[in-house]
């Protein structure tokens, strides 16, 4: 996996054996790398046989005797093209090349001589797929303040679980709910394909917090009003119209529900409420209990309450989490194991909870409010964001001994909400009270004496141009990108999947 | 005198008293000066002591050895005439008296055989005195008459047997017998011891006599003073005979002097040669040394050479005359400093003061005070003699703990409620912290989510008059709020996105409770005209969640809940006998409790966790026991004017907020008055809260646009005072026609704040 060689950089006294003349390159300078990433499936072959050998030899293909000879220095995008080579990939797939926990944006020879790093010394090279940095793409124009945003793309965790949705090119749907509690559901050209207004038309509003695909036919929605709603949404490709239509309605939490988290296989959907509990939840009507009488509308409630109500079944909770002493603000399942949850609260601690037995395992206390989390699984890391505007990335594990094992600083404000990306287990985005988005690379980090500390390697602004624009929810999908709903009344779409192995797109 | 003040002037040369006295006899110069000084005075006919008269002999005495000696000095001469004029001077005093008629003559005159008058002397008694044996023998035989009375006889008087003395022979016949006798040249009339023979001097050893005689070098034809020979000339050549130039070292200053002469200035600069004396240090009281008072207890003694007597006190000098000489005497100016200056930095205890005579002087005044002192001396203790402190009074101040260490508290704005059109006068954080409640000049009252700022709810109420004052009833299980605009208090419950059904089922019966009270109350008690009439607001506001209303007398600017919802009180400051009300809500009942109350009404509270209400007018704080009716501790801040006041949640430190600029802590078992006054602000403060949550935090809202946030931490240790850190200054708010930061609240767990501004903005700071 790992390549040791000797390579001679841009200054490196170069002898091509391509012809007849010799070619020199006056100069001295010579710099052993180490070449190495954590993706296996771009590892170096095992044979390391004929790379260990005199540069010359390394490089004898015409493509690179060509590069090297006109590209003196040595710069991503040849280093990319060295490591293609030697992974004899048929599409050269570009690299981002990590030096000590820093991404290389110069050539080699002048981060060298800016760290004071000398030539004799290896340097230890960590080569990543790269990722174009998340261009803005488009916007959706809402009514009103957003605040959550889903996808279904074929990538997305809602068309995975079902398994034989089929979603084309541009076919992927991106539903968003506001502050005025209105779901949407997008297409990818803009246009809204269906809207489904409150339960009550014309009622108060009721904002949606969350909204979330648990299949292409099926989205979960909750909000301020304490309920959890199930939607049906069906598509009629023929004349291009889809409908909402609510399913079952889940009554059980007394607050605000913050945050839902939903798992198809297993059809339970979990949330976080203000009442200071999780409640997990059945998406099947015929499992779910019956809900508690004083919470329902009919309950004491009008006339015209009833009349919508008798429509919609409505269920009460599996089981409510109680232990955390303040309003649950984010709660998700653990992406290797639906039977473990994750939740923060206002109390400033992350919970582990074991669902079919109902119990708190484990707590981890932080200084500060948390708002949002998410599960980075390869990494055995829990990221958790909230009012003290840094992310802490903590390991939930019974061994961990700290509770914070690193740190992403660089928000100036709350951080409502964080999604990792589906195609690295390294990088995640965060979306912020001080209106940017900004995407962090686990692998470049430093180590201060608060431990280890984190930079961003993006920051999205808003499109729109409202200044400090509270980002409230971000998702990324690996076809649609980055989406980001917030305060301007926009969902951003920054589109910025990981270059499949086709074109190299040039740097 | 004279003598006395010349030896004092000889001492002040010598410095050496017991020698002077020998000095002045042996030295003759000074000497001359005294005999001359006396001399001058005697002439000058004084009168003369016998000091000096004595003195007088002593210097004929020397004079009479210096006689002798034959080296006598011009002075002397002159000394021992004067002397002599002195003696004749004072002779003829004791003559005269002999030939005067004195009875005491020493003679008697008879008659001789010629009938001529005789003096017949009287035998004369050889006393002592009159023995003159030691007086030098006298030469001449014929008493004291000139010579010239025998110039007609041949002799020159008689010897004691009576013949006839011969005048002896004159230098004529000297010369006459002279001549006759030849003398050889060089005869001495010595004899030769050697050869016996006569001894005569030779011409040339005569000679050599003659040139010793002379004083002359006894060799013949020296000469003492031969020509000068000239071995080089004195004239200046035209043409040197050395051609080198003048060499440089002799216009040049001397390497070597400046070397020696530098040498000398390092060892002045080193300290190794002291340029001059060094003063004599003065002796330190070395502590070790033991020193006695041997003369504490000195009892008169007779006088014994091992017995020292202690050193007799000066005597009083002129100045402490009763009738001081007028040099003594102070001008006005000395009086005046004598007079200002403090009594223990005066030099003197007394002022000289002239009085014509002693029956004039006037008793002591001051003797009975020293009299009294005294005797408190004697009665309390020594007085310490009072020392000022030498202490930098930074240094007594207890160190801080830097704001660092405190955390957590507000630092930054997170978010900014924006809607209000017009000031936000009030705001509110619910009890379970996730709504904020405002209302402003615009007749609106506003929910907001707290940490996104998205409003989430709102209703004009009636009138559109501004909203003074907006509270969250306390207690999590129903979401109640109050609100006042202009004279009417409504109860509302807000449909946060109707959501809580329980809730709001909850709060709509904790208010509608009351309804069937008052009904019942209103019969019962038909005499008494109800303070306020609780009313349903009408449908519109009922539609929006608006549940009762009532209207008092006049403009409510104050709302307080108790701690457990039920009562809540209201204050309208302009309402003389009805500025403060306590409402019950489950009965929908108002009482005025206090019929008459002095001043205007400011703020009122409930304690936290006792029966106790707390009143604020302009000045004071009163305090009363709402169980035993009766008023509890009058609290006197020393403001101008209150704003705002709020109490420790542990219920024994209140803050209070002023017109003037002030913030103060009154810590209520210390004192009535403040225990400590800040006063940061630059304008007026609105309003003052503690963190209700455990935090040892409180803020102030200015008018300048500021909040500070201060560390109040209460120790439950009664003897420990608060300690009060300031933390943050949070600037942002817009200051908007003289009016910054209207109200403040504090989050219900968190350290955060939330604030009302004139600038039509509420802001949440984390």
């Amino acid at each position: 996996m790992i390549k040791l060689f000797s390579l001679r950089t841009m200054t490196t006294q170069m002898r091509l054996r391509g012809g007849s003349q010799d070619v020199d390159y006056a100069s001295s300078s010579q710099v052993r790398i180490q070449l190495s990433t954590r993706d296996n499936d771009i590892s170096l072959p095992e044979n390391p046989g004929p790379l260990l050998v005199n540069t010359s030899n390394v490089i004898e293909s015409s493509f690179l005797e060509r590069l090297l000879t006109f590209v003196l220095d040595l710069r991503r995008y040849a280093l990319s093209t060295l490591v293609n080579h030697l992974l004899k990939t048929e599409k050269p797939i570009p690299f981002e090349f990590l030096i000590n926990g820093t991404f290389l944006r110069t050539t080699l020879d002048e981060y060298l001589t800016s760290r004071g790093i000398s030539s004799e010394a290896t340097v230890p090279l960590e080569y990543v797929r790269a990722a174009i940095p998340p261009g803005y793409k488009t916007s959706f124009m809402h009514d009103n303040w957003v605040c959550s945003v889903d996808v279904l793309s074929e990538t997305s965790p809602a068309a995975k679980w079902v398994g034989n949705a089929r979603i084309g090119f541009k076919q992927e749907r991106v539903i968003s709910g506001d502050y005025d509690g209105i779901l949407r559901v997008w297409d990818m050209k803009g246009d809204v394909l269906a809207v489904s207004r409150t339960v009550r038309e014309g009622g108060p509003v009721s904002a949606l917090k969350s909204v979330k695909f648990i299949s292409p036919t099926q989205i979960a929605t909750c909000g301020m009003d304490g309920v959890i709603r199930l939607w049906k949404y069906t598509e009629d490709v023929e004349d291009l119209t889809a409908s909402l239509s609510p399913q079952i309605e889940l009554y059980g939490q007394r607050r605000v529900i913050e945050s839902i988290a939903v798992h198809q296989p297993s059809s339970r959907i979990l949330s976080a409420s203000g009442d200071h509990s999780v409640g997990v939840w059945s998406t099947n009507a015929s499992e779910a209990p019956a809900p508690p009488e004083e919470l329902l509308p009919s309950h004491r409630g009008n006339k015209r309450q009833k009349v919508q109500h008798s429509i919609t079944p409505q269920r009460g909770p599996l089981a409510l989490l109680e232990s955390h002493t303040a309003q649950v603000a984010d709660t998700i399942f653990a992406p290797n194991d639906h039977t473990v949850a994750y939740s923060v609260s206002w109390d400033h601690s992350l919970k582990t909870w074991d669902l079919p037995t109902s119990t708190c395992v484990d707590t981890r206390s932080t200084t500060a409010v948390l708002f949002a989390t998410v599960s980075m699984p390869d990494l055995n890391l829990v990221a958790v964001g909230g009012t003290a505007g840094h992310i802490t990335l903590i390991d939930p594990r019974d061994s961990a001994t700290t509770v914070s094992a690193m740190t992403l600083r660089g928000h100036k404000n709350f951080i409502f909400s964080l999604a990792t990306d589906p195609d690295s287990a390294y990088r995640l985005v965060s979306g912020s009270a001080d209106g940017t988005c900004r995407v962090w690379d686990v692998r470049s980090s430093t180590t201060d004496k608060n431990g280890k500390v984190g930079a961003s390697v993006e920051c999205l602004q808003r499109e729109s141009g409202k200044r400090e624009a509270q980002v409230f929810g971000v998702c990324w999908d690996k076809d649609v990108g980055i989406l980001s709903a917030s305060e301007d009344k926009f969902v951003q779409i920054n589109g910025g999947t990981i270059v499949e192995a086709r074109i190299p797109r040039g740097h | 005198m004279a003598p006395e003040s010349a030896s004092k002037k000889r001492k002040a040369v010598t410095r050496d008293s017991p020698e002077s006295e020998e000095v002045a006899l042996s030295d003759g110069g000074d000497d001359f000066e005294v005999a001359l000084l006396n001399g001058i005075q005697v002439q000058s006919g004084d009168e003369i002591d016998g000091d000096s008269s004595d003195l007088l002999e002593d210097e004929e005495e020397s004079g009479e050895e210096l006689d002798s000696d034959e080296v006598p000095s011009d002075g002397e001469d002159d000394v021992r005439e004067l002397v002599k004029e002195n003696g004749f001077s004072r002779e003829p005093t004791p003559e005269e008296e002999l030939n005067g008629e004195g009875p005491g003559a020493n003679y008697h005159i008879t008659k001789d055989a010629n009938g001529n008058l005789r003096y017949v002397y009287n035998e004369i008694d050889p006393v002592y005195d009159s023995d003159d044996s030691d007086a030098p023998a006298t030469t001449n035989t014929i008493g004291n008459i000139p010579l010239s009375f025998y110039d007609s006889y041949p002799h020159i008087g008689y010897d004691i047997n009576g013949k006839k003395i011969p005048r002896p022979a004159k230098g004529e016949a000297l010369d006459a017998l002279l001549d006759s006798i030849e003398v050889p040249k060089g005869w001495t009339g010595l004899t030769d011891p050697a050869t016996g023979k006569p001894l005569e001097l030779s011409q040339q050893e005569l000679e050599v006599l003659k040139r010793i005689q002379m004083n002359e070098v006894p060799e013949e034809g020296y000469d003492p003073y031969p020509d000068m020979v000239e071995y080089f000339t004195s004239k200046t050549e035209t043409m040197p005979l050395s051609a080198a130039p003048e060499p440089k070292r002799r216009f040049v200053p001397s390497k070597h002097e400046t070397k020696r002469v530098m040498k000398i200035v390092r060892a002045i600069r080193e300290g190794r040669i002291l340029p001059y004396k060094p003063p004599p240090e003065e002796e330190e009281e070395d502590l070790d040394v033991k020193r006695y008072d041997i003369w504490a207890n000195e009892a008169p003694r007779p006088d014994n050479p091992t017995n020292i007597p202690a050193p007799k006190l000066p005597p009083p000098g002129y100045e402490e005359s009763y009738h001081p000489p007028p040099e003594y005497l102070p001008d006005k100016d000395e009086k005046k400093v004598w007079e200002e200056a403090d009594e223990e930095d005066r030099d003197k205890e007394f002022l000289p003061t002239n009085h014509d005579s002693l029956r004039k002087v006037p008793g002591y005044a001051r003797f009975i005070k020293e009299k009294f002192e005294r005797c408190l001396d004697l009665y309390l203790a020594p007085r310490v003699r009072r020392s000022k402190l030498n202490i930098d009074p930074e240094s007594l101040l207890p160190k801080l703990p830097s704001p660092e260490e405190l955390r957590p508290f507000p630092t930054m704005c997170a978010t900014k409620f924006l809607g209000h059109e017009g000031r936000v006068r009030s705001l509110a954080v619910a009890p379970s912290g996730h709504w904020l409640a405002s209302g402003g000049d615009d007749g609106t009252v506003r929910v907001w989510e707290l940490t996104t700022g998205h409003q989430v709810w709102s209703v004009r109420l009636e009138k559109g008059e501004a909203v003074n004052v907006v509270r969250w009833r306390p207690g999590t299980e129903a979401i109640v709020l109050a609100a006042a605009t202009g004279e009417d208090v409504y109860l509302m419950s807000p449909r946060i996105a109707d959501l809580n059904k329980e809730v709001a089922a909850k709060s709509r019966e904790i208010v509608d409770a009351g309804w069937g009270f008052a009904a019942n109350g209103a019969k019962s008690n038909t005499k008494k005209e109800p303070a306020a009439q609780w009313v349903r607001p009408g449908s519109r506001l009922e539609g929006d969640g608006v549940l009762a209303k009532f209207g008092l007398r006049k403009t409510v600017k104050v709302i307080s809940w108790h701690r457990r919802g039920e009562y809540f009180a209201t204050v309208s400051p302009q309402g003389q006998t009805s500025a403060v009300a306590i409402h019950t809500l489950s009965k929908h009942l108002t009482q005025l409790p206090f019929r008459k109350l002095k001043g205007l009404a400011q703020s009122a509270q409930f304690h936290p966790s006792k029966p106790i209400f707390f009143v604020a007018t302009q000045r004071m704080i009163r305090s009363y026991d709402l169980s035993k009716q009766e008023l509890l501790k009058i609290i006197q801040p020393g403001a101008r004017w209150i704003s705002s006041f709020d109490v420790h949640p542990g219920g024994d430190n209140l803050i209070v907020g002023s017109y003037d600029k002030r913030l103060l802590w009154h810590d209520l078992e210390l004192s009535v008055r403040p225990y400590k006054t800040l006063r940061y602000h630059k304008k007026a403060i609105r309003a003052v809260k503690f963190h209700q949550g455990g935090l040892p935090l409180f803020a102030d809202a200015s008018d300048d646009g500021s909040l500070q946030i201060f560390h109040g931490k209460v120790v439950e240790d009664m003897m420990e005072n608060a300690s009060i850190v300031p933390l943050k200054v949070l600037r942002g708010h817009q200051v908007k026609k003289e009016l910054g930061v209207l109200d403040l609240d504090w989050h219900p767990r968190e350290p955060w704040c939330v604030s009302a501004g004139a600038d039509g903005t509420c802001r949440l700071w984390t």
